[in-house]
């Protein structure tokens, strides 16, 4: 609490609010965009088996990744208000064959876990 | 009158900042492998480089005593290139799970569309990609004939995430100075929002070729070159905090010059060493990770870079602007440290010439 009174004295004196942004000289940008963690797992609706290689899509945002042999999956993202999540299955008959699924999150605050259960064709 | 208060406030907020020494942004030089051979590499690294790359394990244990890390802490991950190792996804969620930000410097060879996405999904939230020219002297710089082509894809890629903060990094030399423009506008069109310029200063391979380093009428016409772009508004352009340069101070940066090293930058270097940033002179270095608790090392140690009144020495001695540059970049301090290895403000004084944009 007293550091950012004391920042803000010392922004305000100097007449710049950049002061406590900055980049080494080799180094990358800092990296303050708020992000949340979406993860969770895929199984099968009839048998309860989680599912291999399942697309897991943010869609507004074009990124992806698929389940691994346990069906989890995890991908770090964007926070926004709404957030529609897809799940294909794109490996034709491998590790069986299901119906894709769209989910939509609404007022996402903190990470997330879901549990997606896929139907079978 | 404005230009006075300025330096006064930032005086005072360098001072604060130095005796409170948050530690904001961490170096891990997690490989010395590379896969290029680049002319100017400060690093001096190699394809088969015989260091092994460092356990994450063993990073994780040091991070792991920093007691109530910043919440803008980050740890950035450079070497050689990072891309080399395998484990990079898992190193990037294990930082993301103690609350920590991380990103990447990377040649951008290795970084395809697959890596891309899965960099993204394991937390990256900043990367830094090097282009050093149009095709020909960035090939010549990062002595590769296919670099130029890897590099703007990567460029392309990492651009069009709206997540990443990403900028590009170029070394101006010689052979590149009369081709800013031209760079400028292929990283526009390539949807790059902010490009950071640098010099080289000879330190490793670098120390060998006169054709890397700038005249002092170079070096102007870059200042003035960074201050025209900075008055467009398709991309930010700047200079790199490596030196400070007197008149260009808030014409070239958005902030004026401030070496953090020691002061809120920090590195675990390939052998546990701790230091500040990875380019300085590892004499410099303050304990090991394999010997000494990382966070009583960095509250504890790093003197000579918190107190930089014994930097008053050779062409710094008697300096009108030392209180504003304090020896410029930590990192032009080699081997015997009794001079300051480039004066960038010195350069600026120098020039001869008419200055004219490029």
């Amino acid at each position: 609490m007293k550091n950012k009174l004391i920042r803000k004295i010392i922004g305000g004196l100097s007449l710049t609010s950049v002061l406590f942004v900055f980049q080494a000289c080799y180094g990358t940008p800092q990296d303050f965009e708020p992000d949340f963690r979406i993860e969770g797992q895929v199984k099968s609706k009839s048998t309860g088996l989680p599912i291999e290689g399942i697309k897991v899509s943010i869609v507004d945002y074009m990124q992806y990744e698929f389940t691994n042999d346990k069906g989890e999956f995890s991908i770090y993202t964007v926070i926004n208000n709404d957030m529609r999540i897809s799940f294909e299955d794109l490996d034709s008959t491998n590790n069986g064959s299901f119906l894709n699924r769209d989910t939509l999150l609404t007022n996402i605050q903190d990470n997330i876990y879901l549990d997606i259960k896929l139907e079978s064709k | 009158m404005i230009t006075s208060l300025n330096r006064i406030g930032f005086r005072l907020f360098k001072k604060w900042a130095t005796n409170n020494h948050e530690l904001n942004y961490l170096f891990w030089e997690c490989t010395t492998r590379c896969n290029l051979n680049c002319l100017h590499c400060g690093s001096d690294c190699s394809k088969s480089s015989l260091v092994k790359d460092m356990p994450l394990d063993d990073f994780l244990a040091a991070i792991d005593t920093i007691e109530n890390p910043s919440s803008d802490f980050i740890v950035v991950l450079t070497g050689g290139e990072p891309l080399l190792r395998n484990d990079l996804e898992k190193c990037g969620r294990e930082i993301r799970k103690r609350g920590m930000r991380w990103s990447m410097v990377s040649n951008g060879h290795l970084y395809n569309k697959k890596k891309h996405m899965s960099m993204l999904n394991a937390g990256m939230g900043a990367l830094t990609i090097s282009l050093d020219g149009m095709k020909a002297s960035h090939n010549w710089l990062r002595n590769n004939e296919s670099s130029y082509t890897k590099v703007m894809d990567a460029i392309e890629l990492a651009a069009g995430s709206p997540r990443l903060n990403f900028d590009v990094v170029t070394c101006v030399n010689q052979r590149n100075i009369n081709e800013l423009s031209q760079i400028r506008k292929s990283l526009i069109n390539a949807g790059v929002k902010s490009w950071r310029l640098f010099t080289i200063i000879p330190i490793g391979r670098a120390v060998k070729l006169t054709d890397l380093f700038l005249s002092d009428n170079q070096f102007v016409e870059l200042m003035d070159f960074i201050t025209d772009s900075r008055k467009m508004v398709d991309i930010d352009v700047k200079f790199s905090c490596e030196g400070y340069v007197g008149k260009y101070e808030l014409k070239v940066r958005d902030s004026n010059f401030f070496c953090r090293a020691g002061i809120n930058i920090g590195s675990i270097l390939i052998d546990g060493s701790i230091s500040g940033c990875p380019n300085i002179d590892r004499s410099f270095s303050q304990g090991n990770i394999y010997e000494d608790n990382f966070n009583d090392i960095w509250q504890s140690k790093f003197v000579n870079f918190r107190n930089r009144e014994w930097l008053r020495k050779g062409s710094c001695t008697s300096c009108s602007e030392f209180k504003d540059c304090q020896g410029n970049g930590f990192h032009n301090w080699h081997d015997e440290k009794q001079n300051v290895l480039v004066c960038h403000f010195e350069k600026t004084k120098n020039t001869t010439v008419c200055q004219q944009a490029i």
